[in-house]
């Protein structure tokens, strides 16, 4: 299946371990990427608080340009970019006014909006597209076994649902099917649709701290070994402000946090430094040990 | 009409004494509301159960719970799916609100909220209300209003909202769409000192994690007028603090390369001395050979500077829809008229189309996917 493949930012810079697994997990998966370097940001849910239009033109850019290259998926990895990219398709569909607006300028850099490509998480694409959890698991060399796994959706793939259109916003189980696919547990706790506090990490520190480490905790008092997360922006939160996060929750919580692709390299046997696992700030070696036949990354 | 056997696990306890869960089983019908439920086993088992309820059919608002963790009107939600979903009904209590008994909160923190908005028309000196008349608004004003006059006051949204239970300073997502309610409503006089309210209080702790969306039994859709709250606070007041600093930054930020220069976006939102607090930060992350560098720019760069250069800036309200009479600043009314009756509001915007609503809806084209 050839997608278009839209990073994002984070995963560009700050988070490039998530690009390394998703390159390294695509081709096993069936996944070809196409690269397009003139993907800009989705606006991450902070440009169209201040402007509308702006928000929306730049998205219908992004989505125009998968379409010109015959292009009908453009797989996110990450629930932000998602959730941004299927707004804007959802804004062009439904408003007329904003559509115009978009079409005009998009029509002076000689561009076409159609809204013939769909932009699609790797997740919903591994489950609608790729034969599910049941493909998934005849894909697996290293089975997870013995790992308990807290999954963390992050928002803005699944809500709001009328106009993400993924699955049940509140009690969705893909990622865990996915998890159990892997050979690893899933972990069940409510953290895993709560939000990771991300989006006021610069604005209000300590309460997008706290938010990261009651959802943390949750799963940690879940019995989850690790958690793992389709969006980069949710592993800002979770892993390299896990230290702040403990000490608003008073308690050090040594919680690995993997990015979703690198779980199932894992579970691919691709060796962990390949999937770019010394980056992350919490050390995931609790983690690996559990595997046992995983090696441990220098 | 099927029958099935439904365990339920009912919260009981008051403030003090730890909680329990009492387990039940029921021979019901799938389609039974938990409500009935409820009474059922009030009436027929243990009437020492407590619950609010009152009109059975989602109009008072009485009934909120959390009915398997998600925030739900009992007396519309069904057992049958929630069965199929977890093979058991766990009721417990609304959250953010302090426990009185079994499934009853206390909602004074919900209603404490309501009334920090000032829920009612401000005067406005510019535009007295007429005196011994009604004072008219056009559907189309009406329209701006989007979903908000169908809350019920149920705190669903309150219950479910993730900020609230980690900043008690945020209004919470009913009084904030309530809010919005009055900050478009024409014939209210508040327009700044309700916004400038909410950016200095909490206006920016929203995290758009849209669960007072899915908990909505009215669809009030409270977390998307917040962004409209949002907006309106960017353009009419600009960088105050750091929530605007960071969603304006944020569109400046991108407008650069194409894509997001992580550190510039730390320095603009937070200024140079919390950026250098989070020097350690960046520190830790260069030991694990992350660094924080600007991309370069983004091919077709050109392209983008042309969308920024069409559509930047101050928003025109068009496509926003949002009119107050002469836009969002509120120009003079036309001078013949006080009140503004629906033709004056549609002559003093002519600008403004007839679809003119906020972008995240558009009924005009079909309304909710």
């Amino acid at each position: 299946m050839k997608v278009a493949y839209y990073p994002g930012c984070v995963a560009q810079e700050s988070g490039k371990e998530l690009d390394m697994a998703v390159r390294a997990v695509a081709p096993r998966l069936g996944i070809e990427l196409a690269e397009f370097p003139n993907f800009s940001c989705c606006g991450s849910g902070f440009i169209d608080e201040s402007n509308y239009a702006l928000n929306t033109a730049i998205n219908a850019r992004n989505l125009a340009i998968a379409e010109k290259a015959g292009l009908g998926v453009v797989m996110t990895v990450c629930s932000t970019c998602q959730g941004m990219l299927k707004l804007a398709k959802w804004n062009l569909a439904h408003n007329s006014v904003l559509r115009a607006r978009s079409d005009k300028v998009l029509s002076q850099i000689g561009m076409h909006y159609q809204g013939s490509a769909e932009p699609k998480h790797m997740l919903q694409i591994l489950v609608e597209d790729l034969g599910g959890a049941k493909k998934l698991s005849t894909l697996v060399k290293r089975p997870l076994k013995g790992l308990k796994v807290g999954a963390f959706y992050g928002c803005h793939i699944l809500r709001p649902h009328d106009k993400m259109g993924f699955e049940d916003p509140e009690d969705p189980h893909s990622f865990e099917d996915v998890i159990r696919a892997l050979g690893a547990e899933p972990v069940d706790y409510r953290g895993r649709v709560m939000c990771c506090g991300f989006p006021i990490q610069f604005v209000k520190p300590k309460t997008g701290q706290l938010l990261a480490g009651k959802q943390v905790l949750d799963a940690k008092r879940h019995g989850a070994h690790a958690m793992a997360t389709p969006c980069p922006l949710c592993h800002i939160s979770l892993d390299t402000y896990q230290k702040e996060a403990g000490k608003q929750v008073g308690e050090e919580l040594n919680m690995p946090v993997f990015h979703f692709p690198q779980l199932i390299g894992l579970a691919l046997g691709i060796a962990p430094d390949a999937l770019g696992l010394s980056r992350h700030l919490v050390d995931t070696r609790s983690a690996l040990e559990k595997l046992g036949a995983v090696g441990v990354p220098a | 009409m099927a029958m099935v056997k439904v365990p339920i696990d009912v919260h009981r306890g008051s403030p003090g004494a730890s909680g329990h869960f009492d387990h039940f089983v029921l021979d019901l019908d799938e389609h039974t509301p938990v409500l009935t439920a409820l009474l059922k086993i009030r009436d027929e088992i243990d009437p020492t159960l407590t619950l609010r309820y009152s009109c059975r059919q989602a109009i008072c608002g009485s009934c909120a719970m959390r009915v398997n963790g998600k925030s739900r009107l009992a007396c519309v939600t069904q057992v049958g799916p929630e069965l199929a979903k977890r093979g058991k009904i766990v009721l417990e209590p609304m959250g953010n609100q302090p426990l009185l008994r079994d499934l009853v909160v206390d909602q004074q923190p919900f209603w404490e909220r309501y009334h920090r908005i000032e829920p009612y028309l401000l005067p406005d000196p510019a535009h007295p209300m007429p005196v011994g008349k009604e004072n008219p608004m056009s559907p189309e004003q009406v329209s701006q209003f989007q979903e908000t006059p169908r809350c019920i006051a149920c705190a669903s949204c309150f219950s479910a909202c993730p900020a609230l239970d980690s900043d008690p300073n945020f209004l919470g997502p009913m009084a904030l769409a309530k809010l919005y309610r009055f900050v478009v409503d024409p014939r209210d006089g508040g327009f700044h000192r309700r916004l400038e309210m909410v950016q200095n209080q909490s206006l920016w702790l929203c995290l758009r994690c849209n669960l007072c969306v899915e908990a909505c039994p009215k669809d009030v859709r409270p977390a998307e007028r917040i962004v409209d709250l949002k907006w309106m606070a960017n353009q009419e007041l600009g960088k105050l603090e750091p929530g605007s600093k960071h969603s304006i930054g944020f569109a400046e930020n991108i407008q650069e390369g194409g894509l997001l220069n992580e550190r510039k976006l730390a320095m603009d939102s937070l200024g140079l001395v919390g950026a250098l607090g989070q020097l350690p930060k960046a520190i830790a992350m260069m030991r694990h050979g992350r660094s924080i560098k600007k991309h370069p720019p983004i091919q077709g760069k050109e392209d983008l500077d042309v969308i920024y250069r069409e559509l930047a800036g101050r928003e025109d309200l068009q496509h926003r829809a949002f009119t107050r009479e002469g836009g969002v600043r509120g120009k003079s009314p036309p001078s013949t008229s006080a009140v503004p009756t629906a033709t004056a509001a549609t002559s003093s915007a002519p600008e403004s189309p007839p679809a003119n609503r906020p972008v995240s809806k558009g009924p005009t084209e079909g309304g909710k996917a």
